[in-house]
């Protein structure tokens, strides 16, 4: 870094100083675990059908798709 | 540094929640305070320190052991902080609002003018997320420029070409405000 691009960093680390404290304040693994024990999301068979009854008519009827995506 | 060893790292790998706690309770606050340097938000940090650990133990099958974890994570945190950026990006241009200083970060130096400040702070916010990320941490927190290498999957002259182009824009962006730093 030449002397103007140190001056522009020192310009910058007093406009823009980073943040005052980088310390973790409390244990986090209790979200942690809570996270971890949300159970999967499911999609259910009738998700499936309904997902691929729309592609078959879009396979077969391409004119729908402007019609799906106004929907959308 | 750590108190991990190999063995927990294995178990780690093949699911074993035990070793993954033993990780998270080691590595949760180097990560937590690598995220909230990029950042700048203690919940937001805090939110991606869960989302960090949630995808680093999806992905367990994937770590090689014998590699460094905190780097890993440290990757994984970088990329989950720059999404967060590009996405609190989008909306503030959305409410198209003037850059809030988040909750917990320094006061800027009295000693520089306000309108300056506030200058170089919308002009450092201007720049491409990737820039401003490898700016802030090679020039305000000083960091390594091989950890930040390391924490951005690029090269050590990867981090040096960003933060040049940084200081190119940076300039350019405050000469046309009318500062010359």
């Amino acid at each position: 870094m030449n002397e103007q691009d140190e001056a522009l960093k020192q310009v910058l680390q007093r406009a823009a100083p980073g943040p005052t404290d980088c310390e973790l304040k409390r244990d986090l693994w209790p979200e942690m675990r809570q996270r971890l024990d949300r159970p999967p999301v499911q999609i259910s068979l009738g998700d499936w059908a309904l997902a691929a009854t729309l592609l078959l008519c879009l396979l077969l009827f391409p004119e729908t798709i402007a019609a799906v995506l106004y929907l959308l | 540094m750590t108190g991990i060893v190999e063995a927990e790292l294995e178990r780690f790998t093949r699911g074993d929640i035990q070793a993954f706690e033993a990780l998270f309770r080691e590595y949760q606050g180097e990560v937590y305070g690598w995220i909230i340097r990029i950042v700048h938000d203690s919940g937001a940090a805090e939110d991606l320190t869960i989302e960090t650990f949630w995808r680093i133990y999806r992905a367990r099958a994937r770590f090689d052991p014998c590699r460094s974890f905190g780097a890993w994570a440290r990757r994984i945190a970088t990329n989950l902080a720059l999404e967060h950026l590009s996405r609190r990006r989008l909306e503030k241009s959305l409410d198209n609002g003037f850059p809030i200083r988040a909750p917990g970060t320094g006061t800027p130096d009295p000693a520089i003018a306000a309108d300056v400040c506030a200058k170089v702070l919308a002009a450092f916010d201007e720049l491409p997320a990737k820039l401003r990320v490898t700016a802030r941490l090679a020039m305000i927190e000083e960091r390594p420029y091989a950890e930040i290498a390391e924490a951005l999957g690029i090269s050590t002259n990867g981090v040096k070409s960003r933060v040049f182009r940084a200081i190119r824009l940076l300039r350019k962006s405050l000469e046309k405000r009318g500062v010359r730093p």
